[in-house]
Order: structure tokens, then sequence, then C-alpha cells
């Protein structure tokens, strides 16, 4: 293995100049301009063995199946909270519920088609789980493509090698929006060229098939979504991959500012004709509070013992907590619930005394809105750095689960890396780079 | 795909009409760049006039410079790259990753000639990969319409073009042709009057080229 992962490292300029070559860019804003940036590729791949990704896959598999009970039970019958499994505080007073989706079944009970769980390895070489994204979660492209471009770019690493092969994502994806398409096109609805994750989208778009239309390609006419051509005929809609949030996905129902939804896009999902991926209303389930009770949703809806673990995690809205909070302050790191992209993460040791004493009075104050989790020592991945050397740095990754008439766990992922020696933060967003991941066969 | 958004079938088309505005501008600025070196310093006066924009330049190198390179100049060849690269960008499930990788490979080239002090090297690579990015859209796009929207906007480009350029009534002749046969075989509109007056133009002796390029822009109807 050694030797052919140095042939992949040889060959690392060649698969950035055909990252480059694609267009493999995510899109930010600095100083209210907009900037294409190429996502840093990191050659060294994260290996995980047959064995333990079994074991991963069955966890994720279980992990996803609870989140969507959970989802299907929050907007109807509240099994969960009748019996006190869940606060109610934790579902009403979260951004992430949303009172419009009360009742609405989706197109084959499915809620969250496309899952993108965060974990980290420790130490110990158990995995955690460190977040659930089940609104809008991306990254699936990048180690996607980019194993592409490494079988291209170095034959002789892969040559004799078993890994599972990752490009059948989009075939997971097509059969993921079939499975739930009521009759019509499938699409894949993009807020436009100046979203992060643009990148994502059209390419997405290409793999599977999938018309990539802007809200002012779809129209609601009676109780149906269209697609209008350039020659003003309409295709009806079946199925919207939607990479927009609730927010902004159709004015009349959700923020009424938005320009880039579709007005009645919401009625005409809830009449069941046409299927949204991922269904609205699913922040409920990967707010950072209730991250906490998912072992205990896995106990409840399905009656098993959580395969995969959570990060050890304290709610400062429960006493007991609070008080543990309190008196061990300095070794945990803090969540702020309503943040994401790796913002809102604060470690209580890198805090001076003033803003210790500021950040104390605001958990105090409203101890729903943060977490607390004990830093746990994950599994350094060596990258190349600047000077070409080797050297360790914080990797978590991402796996995908697409729920169509079961659960598919992608056998890849997205293992994001901080390219800073002394930083635990890994989103693109903040500079951080990508590595593919393979899954070996054997 | 099947089935075009009227925002693709115009992004389409300007695809097609900026790639060849590329692809034309920077031969004949090769040419312009030549002449420059050693017979006539000032050649570009006649390339503004003859492109019809403003000569907004103060020399010979300030020419090369903003002329090519310059991407606040809306009349640079690379504002007109960036143009076809911004049309492209959105069309990767329309065109795919491998026709589009050719622009994206066109604009580097660009911005490797920008910081080269012989720049006409990198230039031609501009130039390789537009060729190339046409050969792709032609092998690759299966979808007929698809295809043959870009085309017409290249055709539509190059008219209005050689126009200004006053190209010989053989040329003009030829590419009004082509455009002729190719718009039928899209779905988009056209004014087949307008059509049927650009091929009597350019059958005459005299060619009315300021009647061409105010007519051929007029022709699609996006």
């Amino acid at each position: 293995m050694e030797e052919r992962e140095l042939d992949l490292y040889r060959h690392t300029d060649a698969v950035n100049e055909l990252l480059a070559r694609y267009g493999v860019k995510f899109g930010i804003y600095k100083n209210n301009e907009f900037k294409e940036q190429l996502f840093p590729f990191g050659p060294i791949p994260r290996i995980i063995s047959a064995q333990e990704f079994a074991v991963l896959e069955e966890g994720l598999k279980q992990r996803v199946t609870a989140l969507n009970l959970f989802l299907k039970d929050i907007y109807g019958e509240k099994h969960i909270l009748r019996d006190k499994v869940v606060p109610e505080e934790f579902i009403y007073a979260g951004s992430g519920y949303a009172a419009l989706c009360e009742g609405v079944l989706p197109a084959q009970g499915v809620y969250s088609h496309i899952s993108g769980i965060d974990l980290v390895q420790g130490k110990n070489g158990e995995w955690y789980i460190l977040e659930d994204n089940l609104r809008v979660p991306s990254g699936a492209s990048y180690p996607l493509i980019a194993r592409s471009l490494c079988r291209q770019s170095s034959p002789a690493t892969f040559r004799g090698l078993q890994i599972d092969d990752n490009r059948n994502y989009a075939e997971l994806l097509r059969r993921t929006m079939d499975y739930v398409n009521p009759g019509g096109l499938p699409v894949i609805l993009t807020p436009g060229r100046y979203n992060a994750a643009y990148f994502e989208h059209s390419y997405l778009a290409e793999l599977t098939g999938a018309v990539l239309v802007s809200g002012s390609d779809l129209v609601v006419e009676g109780d149906y979504l269209y697609f209008k051509d350039y020659s003003g005929r309409k295709e009806r809609v079946g199925v919207v991959y939607r990479r927009i949030s609730d927010d902004y996905l159709d004015p009349m129902n959700f923020l009424p500012e938005s320009v880039i939804g579709i007005p009645h896009i919401y009625d005409v999902y809830r009449k069941g004709n046409v299927a949204l991926m991922n269904a609205p209303g699913n922040g409920v389930a990967d707010d950072k509070g209730i991250y906490y009770f998912v072992p205990k949703m896995i106990q409840y809806y399905l009656n098993e013992t959580p395969k995969l673990q959570n990060a050890p995690t304290y709610l400062p809205y429960y006493p007991e907590d609070m008080d543990f909070v309190l008196q061990n302050f300095d070794r945990l790191v803090l969540k702020d619930v309503a943040e994401a992209g790796g913002y809102g993460v604060v470690f209580a040791d890198r805090m001076t005394r003033e803003e210790k004493e500021r950040f104390l009075a605001m958990l105090r104050a409203e101890p729903r809105r943060f977490i607390a989790q004990e830093v746990i020592d994950f599994q350094d991945i060596d990258i190349f750095d600047e000077t070409g050397a080797r050297a360790p740095r914080k990797a978590d990754l991402r796996a995908f689960v697409l729920m169509a008439d079961e659960p598919l766990v992608w056998h890849s992922g997205l293992t994001r890396f901080s390219r800073n020696p002394d930083s635990f933060i890994v989103n693109s967003s903040q500079g951080g780079g990508f590595k593919d991941t393979w899954v070996l066969s054997r | 795909m099947g089935v075009i958004s009227i925002e693709h079938t115009d992004r389409l088309y300007w695809l097609g009409r900026y790639t060849e505005r590329v692809y034309t501008t920077n031969r004949f600025f090769a040419e312009c760049y030549d002449t420059m070196l050693d017979q006539l310093r000032e050649a570009y006066d006649d390339f503004c006039r003859r492109l019809e924009i403003p000569n907004i330049y103060t020399s010979s190198k300030d020419f090369v410079r903003r002329y090519c390179f310059d991407s606040e100049d809306t009349n640079s060849i690379f504002s007109n790259l960036l143009r076809a690269y911004d049309n492209a960008v959105v069309l990767r499930e329309a065109i795919g990753s491998e026709t589009l990788s050719y622009v994206q490979l066109a604009l580097y080239a660009m911005q490797r000639a920008r910081l080269s002090d012989a720049p006409m090297l990198e230039l031609q690579k501009v130039n390789d990969n537009i060729v190339a990015f046409w050969g792709m859209a032609d092998d690759r796009i299966l979808d007929e319409n698809t295809r043959n929207i870009i085309k017409v906007g290249k055709r539509v480009e190059r008219i209005d073009l050689y126009a200004r350029l006053h190209f010989s009534g053989a040329d003009m002749s030829r590419e009004v042709s082509r455009l002729t046969g190719r718009l039928p075989r899209t779905q988009v509109k056209y004014d087949a009057a307008r059509l049927a007056a650009l091929r009597e133009l350019v059958q005459k002796e005299q060619i009315d080229y300021p009647a061409i390029v105010q007519l051929v822009g007029a022709v699609v109807q996006l």
C-alpha cells in the first residue's frame, strides 16, 4: 500500500491541475465580494477498512432511520414529546421547527433523503458522531470527482488495490429521487452561481440527468409544479432536489422577501404532487440541541442500542449539566445551537478572562442556546503542508446516507481537514481542505 | 437533456457569441500586435476604428495591456472571455464538464498570458482551447438543440465581426449560408425576413457592411 500511495503523491500536481480544469471550486464572500476558490485537495486519503466501515454503515443506517422516524413523529403524533423523552422546549423554541409542516407527510414517508453525518475518530479508534445535517448537506461531489481524477493521474495507485468504487453516488441520488417522484421531471433547484456549493449543484445535475433550475424556471399552476421551457411549454416536475433553505423556498409560505423561491411550491408539496428533497422542517432534527437526544431516539423508536456514539455532550438546560459545565468549563468546547459551518464554536481554554466572563453570562441567561462537549482528542491525518512535508492535521468525515426504499450508505465520504496546525475547524469556508475517503473492499 | 429553460437558451446563445468574439478578436489582435512590433506602432488605432471600439489607449503598450488583459475594459478580450465563462459555468449539466473545462482552460491561459512578456504564446493557447471547446461541443453535446443554439450564437457573432472587419463577399456569403442552414435546426425563434435580407446583402457586389452589422443581431429573437 505504501508504495502505491507514494505514486499518487507524486502526481499531486496533476490532480490539482485537473481539479482546476474541471472548475472544482467553492464560492465565498469576503468583504461583500464573491470569490471562487479552488477547494484545496490533500492527496493522502482517509482509509477505512471494510470491517470498520461495516460497523459505521450499520450505525449510520440506524441513526438516519431513527431521525426520519423522529421527524415523522414530531410533525405527526408527537409520541416522543408525550413520553417526555425529548422536552418540548427543544422542539418549539428551536429555529428548525416549522409549524407549517404539522400534519404533512412527505412522499413515501421520507423526510431526510440525503443526510450528511459528521464524524470523527478518536485516538482510541472509536468513531463519534459530531453533527447530523438533514437540511441541505453538501460535499459529496468533491470526493466523487477527486476519485475519478486521481484514477486518471495515478493509475498505478489504483491498479490491484481493492477500494470500493465511489463513483456510484449519482446513481444512489437518482434512485433516491425516483423513489419519491410522484411523476414528472427530476430537477435540482439552485439559488444560482453565487452559492458556495454551485459547483456541486451543477455537477450532480450533470451526473444524475436532472435538470438544473433556478426559481424563475419553475411555476405553480393549479395543484402542480411546472418547468417552463424557452418556448413557453410547461412540463410537470415530480421531484425537486432543492439546494436552498426552507426560508427561501416559497415566499408565500416562508420568508415573503425571498426572490429565489417559487410561490406556492409548498402547497403543491403538501398535496403530494411534488416531492421536495430534503423535506421542509428537517431543521428540527439536526439542531445541535436535539443532537443530544439522538441516542435516546434510537432507543425509543427502534428499541436498539445506538451503534455509533455521540461525542460526550452536556445540555446546560438541565441544572445538573449546567453545574458540570461550570465546574469543567475550561476543558469543554461550547457550541451555539443556532450556528453552523464551524461558526459559533468556542474552545473554553482559548478564551481570555473577559471573554470567559461574557460567555458565562450569556450561558446563564440562555442555557438552551448552547451545548457543551468534551474536546475529543481525535486522530490526526497527514497532509502535505506548504513545504511539501507530511504534517498531521485535524480531520473529520462527512458520511452520506441516502434514503430510498432502504437506507443507502455511500461507500466514501468527504474528509475535511484543517490546514492550520492549531485548529480543529475543518470547514472549507474557514480555509479547510478535503481528501478522498477510501473504503477498502476487504 | 431535452428541455431547455429560457435562461439557458439565452446563455447558450451568448456562450456561442462570446467564444467566437474571443477567438476572432484574438486572431486579429495577433496580426495587429505583430505590426506594432516594428512596423506601425499606432496600428491599434485602425484596429479600434474597424471594430468600432473607442480608442482609449495611450500607446501600443497600453493597448496590449488593456485591450487584452484589463477585465475592467468591457471591450477587452479578457472581459469577453470572462463573459463566455460566466455563461458556460452555469451550463455544466447542459454542455458537460468535459466541454466546460476548455473554457476554464482558456481562462487559465489568459491569466498566464497576462503575466508573460511574450503573451502571444499563451494567447494562442486561449484560441486552441476555444477551438477544442467547439470541437468538444460538437462531439459530446448529445442534444441537438443545445448544440445548435451555441453554433447559431457563434455564426451570428462571426458575421458581425467579419462585417466590421470588411471581410470579402465570399467569406461573408459562406458564413451567412452556414447560419441559414443552422437556424431551422434549432428551436429558437428567428426572423425569416431579416435572414432573407441578410442573404441578399452578402450577394451584392458592393457589400453594405454597416447594414449587415445592423441586421445580423436582430435575426435571432430570444
